[in-house]
């Protein structure tokens, strides 16, 4: 990888981004947003639905151009980044490749950047391992469950080892158990893989729990409201329990809620209602 | 597809496609055995029909709503099956033979068109997806080319071929019903074609544009392998059309050689000799079916054997 060293791993400096510009149906997305992320860090950006969190993830992975401002990763233009592919990209739906295998869903990536045929196995072997779906991959996805199918997308974006992850809600649809065990796969391949992630999500207690900085955004116009640093002693079982964790999600809530976190504190609901947070974001 | 311990890589679709073996060849078993019913079916009805219906046909406020069932019209099918054995004139071969050698005759132009048909359904599907302006603009007219009548155009093919030559090789009647034949089957394949590469959901193809693929790449790993399910469908249509273009074409521009002329040709003895012209009907008709049978075995021996166990 081409990545300096000293880079953020993403840098966004004033981006504005307008849908359908000078038509009826013009839609501001995003206004003046900054972001910067650092390497090895994992953020999630949180906000109500029509917020521009997806819009924004979209703008890092130059899957859509900016109307204003700039995107760096790895200290590159978003295009050329993409180009010399530094992010592996996992959406909501799985978008597995029905036609192919399991093993051969996680080669693509590889393929792709004409990685050769037996270092591709090895990789993708290896991915499916991390992941524990290595007895599957010579299933084809439709015999998967959803979260198995999830846990492919992931193994797929981690399979050219990229320097940073974005991650668009991959674990909306799953169920409850799935989605808190797939976090704590996450955090682990992160760690062991030293990758930078920015991490769409709905939920506050996943956006509290994965990341080192959570982004609240709000809606019309999207935009930046807020950043919580979030400081867990360690993530695992138990940290789901303990008082920083509740803090956390009460500050990130609160934010939600429209205000510093610091000047309203006497909106911080009861510790014990934290759990059902997705009701409290459309709110 | 049982769990079993899977092989991985190159392996794994060898694997797939040997224990998968069994179905498609039961599928073709019980196919075959389907045709077999129907063809009985056809036969029983045709003669029970003839039986119990009126030699004069049925009236209905002096509108024939029944045919007639008198030898001449409908000879029963003994005599038709053993006219394959006599010979087609005094003297001649035997009609068997002249109606395969006509089959054989159509069955060319048929493979011919029904190729080349194919490859320009390709074509134009592949640049219909690729340039929106090309679909807007083509796609109204490859409609409308299946709204010309056939009989109208035949002689036009005709024409322009009399003036054509490949090089040194001068331009064959039988390339004129080819040329006929691709033009019918070139619609259902481009329309398929179309509508399978344009299947892909928009995350697959961000997904490509996240791995820096260009239009080819795309076109290679995604769009194609995802219009597979409706190229079967649009390739089956395309065989039908163009063994009815083969066979209308031969009629059309009075090609000699193919089973269509044979069709006229008996026809014209339908007085005489009633069974003639069931001989050629029915060449035609095995041709339709042979070419439907090609067709459906590529589609068995082309598809992974997941398909065929997931359904």
């Amino acid at each position: 990888m081409t990545t300096t060293e000293h880079e953020p791993a993403v840098e966004i400096t004033g981006v504005t981004k307008v849908f359908n510009p000078g038509r009826p149906d013009r839609v501001t997305a995003l206004t003046g947003v900054d972001l910067t992320v650092r390497r090895g860090e994992f953020v999630s950006l949180i906000g109500p639905s029509g917020c521009g969190k997806s819009t924004l993830l979209r703008l890092v992975a130059d899957l859509i151009p900016v109307s204003e401002g700039t995107v760096r990763v790895a200290g590159k233009p978003a295009r050329t980044a993409r180009l010399d592919r530094e992010y592996g990209i996992a959406f909501q739906q799985a978008g597995l490749f029905e036609w192919r295998t399991v093993q051969r869903n996680v080669e693509l990536p590889l393929e792709l950047r004409g990685t050769g045929r037996r270092e591709r196995r090895v990789r993708a072997r290896e991915m499916l391992e991390l992941v524990g779906l290595a007895d599957f991959a010579g299933h084809y996805p439709a015999q998967l469950s959803g979260g198995m199918q999830q846990r492919v997308a992931i193994a797929r974006a981690l399979a050219v080892h990229p320097p940073l992850l974005l991650m668009d809600e991959p674990f909306g649809a799953l169920d409850e158990m799935t989605r808190e065990r797939l976090q704590d796969e996450l955090l682990r391949v992160c760690a062991r893989t030293g990758t930078s992630t920015i991490f769409v999500t709905h939920s506050i207690p996943e956006a509290v729990y994965l990341s080192d900085r959570v982004v609240v955004m709000s809606a019309r116009p999207g935009r930046i409201t807020a950043e919580i640093d979030i400081e867990l002693a360690q993530r695992n079982e138990t940290t789901r329990q303990t008082a920083e964790f509740f803090a956390g999600i009460t500050r990130v809530r609160q934010a939600l809620r429209g205000g510093p976190a610091a000047q309203r504190p006497d909106e911080a609901g009861p510790v014990g209602e934290a759990e059902p947070a997705d009701p409290a974001v459309s709110r | 597809m049982t769990g079993a311990a899977p092989a991985g890589g190159s392996a794994a679709p060898a694997r797939a496609g040997g224990s998968a073996a069994p179905a498609p060849g039961r599928r073709g078993v019980r196919t075959a055995l389907g045709v077999l019913g129907a063809v009985l079916l056809g036969g029983l009805v045709w003669e029970g029909y003839k039986a119990v219906g009126d030699p004069d046909g049925t009236l209905l406020f002096g509108v024939r709503v029944l045919p007639r069932a008198d030898d001449a019209a409908m000879p029963h099918l003994t005599e038709i099956l053993g006219r394959f054995g006599d010979p087609e004139r005094v003297g001649g071969d035997p009609i068997w033979l002249v109606v395969t050698n006509a089959g054989l005759v159509t069955l060319r132009s048929v493979a011919v068109g029904f190729l080349a048909g194919a490859l320009v359904g390709l074509l134009l599907a592949v640049l219909m997806q690729r340039l929106r302006w090309v679909r807007r603009g083509l796609l109204p007219y490859v409609v409308l080319s299946q709204t010309v009548p056939l009989i109208a155009l035949a002689p036009v093919i005709a024409g322009w071929g009399g003036r054509l030559s490949i090089g040194s090789y001068p331009w064959q009647p039988w390339m004129s019903v080819a040329t006929i034949a691709a033009y019918l089957a070139f619609f259902p394949i481009a329309v398929g074609l179309l509508r399978g590469l344009t299947s892909p959901a928009p995350i697959a193809e961000e997904l490509m544009r996240s791995y820096a693929a260009g239009w080819w790449r795309t076109l290679v790993k995604l769009r194609l392998p995802a219009a597979t399910p409706y190229l079967y469908p649009a390739l089956r249509l395309a065989g039908a059309a163009a063994v009815v273009g083969a066979v209308v074409g031969e009629i059309s521009t009075g090609t000699r050689g193919g089973i269509g002329r044979l069709v006229i040709e008996y026809s014209r003895e339908a007085t005489t000799d009633p069974a003639k012209v069931y001989t050629a009907l029915l060449g035609a008709v095995l041709l339709g079916l042979l070419v439907a049978g090609v067709v459906g075995l590529a589609e068995i021996l082309l598809t992974p054997g997941r398909r065929a166990s997931m359904r």
